[in-house]
């Protein structure tokens, strides 16, 4: 199939890697001319603007940082809906694996679909790791038969592939799994912290709840990872910022209360503030153990 | 002076008659044409379009609700401002907004100073508005003697976007504390202490503030038809809360307290005052 593939950063850059294995004729554009030196030598045709790839593919995956990247992409002057335009036959899938605000995803695709083009979110949790090792979740929205023709991508790229709802709905997802997340690696570091001024081994109370109803994922990973003090990334505290950043908008829009979520969103206002946001959201810990110890 | 006037809302109509009344030559223009029909009635000059407006007003004045409205404003505006015009913005509107029309507004020599006013609807009908600026020092005494006709206060805080950061300010303070003042309701309510009585109590004392003094007495009095409608101060709560994201800033209060309003907002309580906490604490332990 004719791929195009829009956004080659740390996730992006692997993603596209993986398509192109899988036999796919990758089409690409990029802001940044060196983010195309890792395809030189595989199958895969450059393009000047964003609309030669739309004219080119059968479905094009976009990976970008914000919602604004997201629309100039698709919307833009030589974005994707003018190179639909060019097509000889009708027919462009514009997947959007980007983390964005879900009411902004269901508007840029209430305005392709004006243009005949098909539209959907899936965004993706894993991480650079899972992007590396075609082994991300991808929570997707959008029409059912859209998803279909797009689910075989999605699995050379992801471990589990789940069709949510309508448009919009992975980002909604998404959006869940950063507040689960979010107040989840809060709740751990409160936990270990709260153990560590207590003065008991933190590593074994993680030991011991593992086995019982606070076990989560985020205890046993992050906890130990917390433990063993490694707060590379992972990842970044400050991509976990702006994705509840999302989320606090979102909630605001609909006027929906989320107080934990919140108080978790200013942490991690403290933890960018404070230059720790290249760090992994674990940091939280560090935030914690600074604001416990009394000052020098 | 001619001043161009946009915007005649429960602020920008009391505001405008005020500037007429001192004597100003005033250039209108309204979205809807009878919004202004009380400023020509009072000797305001009717403009077809914004454009013709901003060509002979020296000082062009906007008072709306959002950021969109009043950036689109100042690209109608932009074009036919003379060089050495001043856009004055009294609305509550993002601060990195405000610097892009600052900006943008140089770019044809053309000063922008945003000025949010505290005070509300009263303090607009008043005259006793605290205004709370942002723009180049050098235009103060352009400003002075309109500021002096609209407000009890006018500070020059800094630069273009100072003034909606003073505005931010205010807005937290003011609301955490209605926040505060509905707590200390519903926690003396659930001890079956009479409030009004609290309150009355606490103004003399250190606890004593102007959110307890106004909207403290309408908690008392149970009277939450607005007043000002909480809708607003949700809208500035999304402002800050983004600038706060922005710069890296806690501010965990804040936080909660927008969460609140979110909760009075879902309730279906946007239009009433914002006293109207208190029925957001009530609902959550209402069995």
């Amino acid at each position: 199939m004719n791929v195009g593939f829009i956004g080659l950063g740390l996730m992006g850059r692997p993603m596209a890697l993986h398509l192109e294995k899988a036999g796919h004729t990758m089409h690409l554009w990029a802001r940044r001319p060196e983010s195309l030196a890792p395809f030189a030598n595989v199958n895969a045709k450059t393009h000047a603007t964003p609309a030669q790839v739309a004219a080119n593919a059968e479905v094009v995956i976009t990976m970008v940082a914000d919602a604004p990247d997201v629309e100039q992409v698709c919307l833009g002057p030589d974005g994707l809906a003018a190179g639909a335009e060019l097509k000889n036959e009708p027919g462009l899938v514009v997947v959007d694996m980007s983390t964005i605000n879900p009411n902004a995803a269901r508007n840029i695709g209430s305005r392709l679909a004006e243009k005949g083009i098909e539209f959907v979110d899936a965004p993706v949790s894993g991480g650079e790791t899972g992007a590396i090792n075609a082994a991300l979740t991808i929570m997707a929205g959008g029409k059912p038969e859209v998803f279909d023709k797009v689910k075989p991508l999605l699995e050379k790229l992801g471990k589990s592939v789940t069709l949510i709802g309508g448009s919009g709905a992975g980002q909604v997802a998404k959006a869940c799994n950063q507040i689960l997340t979010g107040v989840g690696v809060m709740a751990v570091a409160e936990a270990f912290n709260f153990a560590a001024k207590s003065g008991v081994d933190a590593a074994r109370v993680r030991e011991a709840l593992l086995g019982g109803f606070a076990y989560s994922k985020i205890l046993e990973n992050h906890g130990q990872r917390m433990l063993d003090r490694n707060f590379k990334p992972g990842f970044k505290a400050w991509m976990h910022q702006k994705d509840l950043r999302i989320v606090m908008e979102e909630a605001h829009r609909m006027g929906l209360m989320l107080p934990s979520a919140a108080a978790t969103a200013q942490l991690f206002n403290a933890i960018v503030g404070s230059g720790m946001g290249e760090n992994d959201s674990i940091t939280a810990l560090q935030l914690l153990e600074k604001m416990s110890t009394r000052e020098e | 002076m001619n001043i161009g006037f946009i915007g005649f809302g429960t602020m920008g109509q009391p505001m405008a008659g005020h500037l007429l009344k001192a004597g100003h030559t005033l250039r209108v223009w309204s979205r809807r044409a009878a919004s202004a029909d009380f400023a020509v009635a009072l000797g305001a000059v009717r403009c077809a379009s914004v454009a013709e407006l901003a060509q002979g007003s020296e000082i062009v004045c906007t008072n709306v609700t959002a950021s969109a409205d009043v950036a689109g404003l100042a690209d109608a505006l932009r074009p036919g401002l003379a060089r050495g015009a001043i856009h004055v913005d009294f609305s509550t509107i993002a601060p990195s907004v405000a610097r892009e029309i600052a900006a943008r507004h140089a770019g044809v020599g053309v000063d922008f100073v945003d000025a949010p006013v505290s005070g509300g609807g009263v303090g607009a009908r008043n005259a006793t508005l605290a205004i709370m600026w942002g723009g180049k020092s050098a235009l103060a005494p352009r400003l002075a003697p309109l500021f002096a006709v609209l407000g009890r206060s006018a500070v020059r805080i800094g630069e273009a976007g100072a003034g909606q950061v003073a505005k931010a300010c205010n807005q937290m303070i003011l609301v955490n504390l209605i926040e505060a003042c509905a707590e200390a309701a519903a926690l003396a309510a659930a001890a079956g202490v009479d409030f009004s009585l609290v309150r009355e109590a606490m103004l003399g004392g250190s606890a004593g503030s102007r959110a307890l003094e106004v909207f403290g007495e309408r908690m008392a009095n149970r009277d939450f038809a607005a007043g000002v409608e909480a809708r607003l101060h949700h809208k500035d709560y999304a402002l800050l809360m983004d600038e706060a994201c922005r710069l890296g800033t806690p501010l965990p209060v804040a936080a909660a307290v927008w969460q609140q309003l979110n909760a009075l907002m879902a309730r279906g309580w946007g239009t009433r005052d914002t006293s109207s906490l208190l029925c957001v604490l009530e609902s959550a332990t209402h069995r």
